[in-house]
């Protein structure tokens, strides 16, 4: 295991280590039909990792992009680490930057390399000389390689273009990019789909194993016999958080009740 | 390089997103060059000019003359693109390989026709209008000739290209249930080759205005004329009022297409964006059969006599001085050419992406970039050519910033139109991960379309090659330059040489721009 070492945050992002990370309060989005999401409250602390399960189309993915800033609410507020989105453009990215987001469809850049790609993450802190220096040279290729070993990929890669990876290796590469970025928010959207159980397991994991200090994770998944290394797990049902608690609680009765179709 | 192994000269390499900014390192030595160049005699011209913009003349004698001028020219450039699809979709047809080699079993016709179609395309309409000009006199069929020459040859090799492109599957398979040669053809191959050949037709209309204008410039009527008119006599404010007419007949057209291609689900042009292919057959029909009334009663206002065309006029008697010929600086104008395509091809491929990408931030940005690029689309290259000659010395980096600037406007359309329909997704990851909107722009799109639209900027060059005729005017811009002289002139015998010289060198310009697309794109 190889520590990456947290690089100097702004200080005005940092608060209070009790101050949550993400809260969301009454947040609606509204849809064609039915609102996406409707009165969405959510609160999650440094260290906790949260699962938010419910079934397709119930708001999972929507949640994570007002959460991550890609989606403006109709109604209610977001707060990072307790400050609304910035106004400021540079603020604003500042505040970005210490969200990192593992999509379904992991959005690499196809044409560049792995290590192009993990520098990708770096963006919100370079200016133009190092990106563009970038695609012409090899850079930081010891943080590189550090962020590829936690994730079981040989530093033997960095070079070789994104096109050339298996599925598997190209799920890691994207959780690499994910630590190279050094985020304290980890949302990840329906990581595991299309994984099969071994690979799924050992991804979540991984994943699990990052949310920790001060760091907190919220995954949305379709799986709920993959609760178990999580602290709360969060059901959301027609846009509605109906379930926020123990993964204990997500048994039985309730468990049939979220998922049964709609009348 | 530093003592570090990964630091060396080895290990430098240009990942795709650089690759269609480097041309723009053209202008850095444009840039020191170009105070040298510059007289500063004419700012307040320019001046006036761009001020104008703001108040086109009003006056209805004006408004009318350019009213009539632009219904030649669109007549004209009607007329042109309708006689070169026709005329393009039979040598295509005829030119195709997979054709052949289903009529009769060899494709060695198609490579005849194929090399023979290569001529009429090598010369730029321009110079085919003037050389008709010559033989036939000033009649309004010669610039509808002039247009359908070229364009002819150049839609039948597209033609060909995408028939020969198609999977030949259900063809063979029709023939081997003994469907005779003819209609297997028809009907494995016709409905796919539909929707190519519509995109295609419909952006080479908006070439053929573009053409009908520049035509008129040199004298050959329509609007254009007025426009080169207005500008050598300062009338900015009554050149402004044809130039507004034309940018609106232009944009309308434009987006009159771009509904067309999205209502049939054509694909777009070089497979910049791929949607998927659908079908408006019977549209597309009732499309075609209301444009033949529309054509007849064009062609009956333009007076275009076809009967006309079999009458030559005598040429001024001239002897052949061949040694003279041969003793004209060959190297130094080929090189000038050369040079002066590969400057005006470097300047419009890079600048497009690198304004685009200062743009990036601002919506309003993205609108300006419209505006500017339509007006360099439109705006004939030795109008901008004559324009910067007030205020920069004639020669071909005069020149060059006049094709350049028109490419651009073409260029930049269509990095646009690939920016657009670019998938979204990696750009979206990079923002949501806190990366400026240049950046993410930059990393996320123009990976995935640096490419192909390098290989669109190629074949550009070669597009540029052939033009560099039109900035002739401008004077000391190479084989161009003497051309028109020898055309006015009536040099016969320079004229022969120029013209074979321009035959021989755009053939080679194409075949190598064709490689480096090939290359491009299988990279």
């Amino acid at each position: 295991m190889v520590p990456v070492r947290l690089q100097s945050e702004p200080p005005a992002l940092i608060s209070s280590p009790d101050c949550p990370l993400l809260e969301l309060r009454g947040i609606r989005v509204p849809g064609r039909t039915a609102a996406r999401l409707d009165d969405v409250s959510l609160q999650l602390r440094p260290g906790e990792r949260v699962a938010l399960v419910g079934p397709s189309g119930a708001g999972k993915s929507t949640l994570l992009a007002v959460a991550n800033g890609l989606l403006n609410p109709e109604a209610g507020q977001v707060f990072w680490n307790g400050v609304a989105p910035a106004r400021s453009r540079s603020r604003r990215r500042r505040q970005q930057a210490l969200i990192g987001t593992l999509w379904q469809d992991l959005r690499l850049i196809e044409e560049l390399t792995v290590q192009q790609n993990l520098n990708a993450a770096r963006l919100a802190r370079w200016g133009w000389p190092r990106a563009l220096l970038n695609l012409v040279l090899p850079l930081e290729t010891a943080a590189n390689t550090a962020a590829l070993a936690r994730v079981d990929l040989s530093a033997g890669l960095l070079e070789q273009p994104v096109t050339a990876l298996s599925g598997g290796q190209r799920q890691r590469l994207a959780l690499a990019r994910l630590l190279r970025q050094e985020p304290l928010l980890l949302l990840a959207d329906e990581p595991l789909a299309h994984l099969d159980p071994r690979l799924a397991r050992e991804l979540l994991a991984l994943l699990l194993e990052q949310a920790s200090g001060r760091r907190a994770l919220l995954l949305s998944l379709h799986r709920p016999d993959l609760l178990d290394g999580f602290d709360r797990v969060v059901a959301l049902r027609q846009g509605r958080v109906v379930l926020d608690a123990a993964p204990s609680a997500l048994a039985g009765p309730q468990l049939a009740s979220l998922y049964r179709s709609e009348p | 390089m530093t003592a570090s192994a990964a630091w060396s000269w080895r290990a430098l390499r240009l990942a795709p997103p650089l690759l269609p900014l480097l041309p723009a390192l053209a202008w850095l030595p444009v840039l020191w060059v170009l105070p040298g160049l510059s007289h500063g005699g004419g700012w307040g011209l320019i001046g006036q000019f761009a001020a104008a913009a703001f108040s086109p003349s009003l006056d209805p004698l004006v408004l009318g003359s350019a009213f009539s001028g632009l219904g030649v020219t669109v007549g004209i450039a009607l007329l042109g693109w309708a006689f070169s699809l026709v005329l393009g979709l039979l040598g295509g047809v005829l030119s195709s390989r997979t054709v052949w080699r289903t009529a009769c079993g060899s494709a060695l016709p198609a490579e005849l026709i194929r090399r023979l179609l290569a001529v009429p395309r090598a010369l730029h309409e321009l110079l085919w209008g003037l050389l008709l000009l010559q033989w036939l006199g000033l009649q309004p069929a010669v610039a509808v000739l002039a247009i359908t020459i070229p364009y002819a040859a150049l839609v039948a090799r597209v033609v060909s290209d995408l028939l020969d492109a198609l999977p030949t599957s259900g063809l063979e398979a029709l023939r081997l249930a003994g469907a005779p040669a003819g209609p297997a053809l028809l009907t494995a191959l016709g409905p796919a080759l539909q929707p190519g050949v519509i995109s295609y037709g419909g952006y080479r209309l908006e070439c053929a205005l573009r053409s009908a204008t520049l035509l008129g410039v040199f004298g050959l009527g329509g609007l254009g004329t007025d426009l080169r008119l207005t500008l050598q006599s300062l009338q900015f404010r009554e050149l402004w009022s044809g130039l507004w007419m034309l940018l609106l007949v232009m944009l309308a057209l434009e987006a009159l297409l771009r509904v067309l291609r999205q209502r049939w689900a054509m694909p777009a042009r070089f497979g910049l964006s791929s949607r998927s292919v659908g079908r408006g057959g019977r549209e597309v029909l009732l499309g075609a059969l209301l444009l033949l009334p529309l054509l007849l009663l064009v062609a009956v206002a333009l007076g275009v006599n076809p009967l006309q065309l079999g009458t030559f006029q005598s040429l001024p008697p001239w002897t052949a001085d061949w040694p003279a010929v041969a003793a004209l600086p060959w190297p130094s104008l080929i090189g000038t050419t050369l040079g002066l395509t590969l400057l005006a091809a470097a300047l419009a491929v890079g600048t497009a992406p690198l304004l685009l990408l200062l743009m990036a931030p601002w919506p309003w940005g993205r609108l300006l970039l419209q505006a500017v690029w339509a007006l360099g689309r439109l705006w004939p290259p030795p109008l901008t050519a004559l324009l910067l000659l007030f205020v920069l010395q004639p020669g071909v980096l005069t020149a060059a910033l006049a094709l350049a600037f028109h490419n651009l406007g073409v260029l930049g359309r269509l990095l646009l139109e690939a920016e657009e329909s670019a998938p979204l997704q990696a750009e979206e990851a990079l923002t949501a991960a806190g990366a400026g909107p240049r950046l993410a722009l930059f990393y996320g799109r123009f990976s995935a379309l640096a490419r192909s639209y390098l290989a669109y900027g190629a074949y550009r060059a070669d597009v540029i090659l052939r033009e560099t005729v039109v900035v002739g005017l401008v004077g000391a811009a190479g084989l161009g330059s003497l051309l028109l002289e020898a055309l006015s002139s009536f040099a016969i015998d320079q004229l022969i040489a120029l013209v074979a010289v321009y035959v021989v060198l755009t053939l080679m310009g194409e075949d190598l721009s064709d490689r480096l697309r090939r290359r491009l794109l299988a990279a």
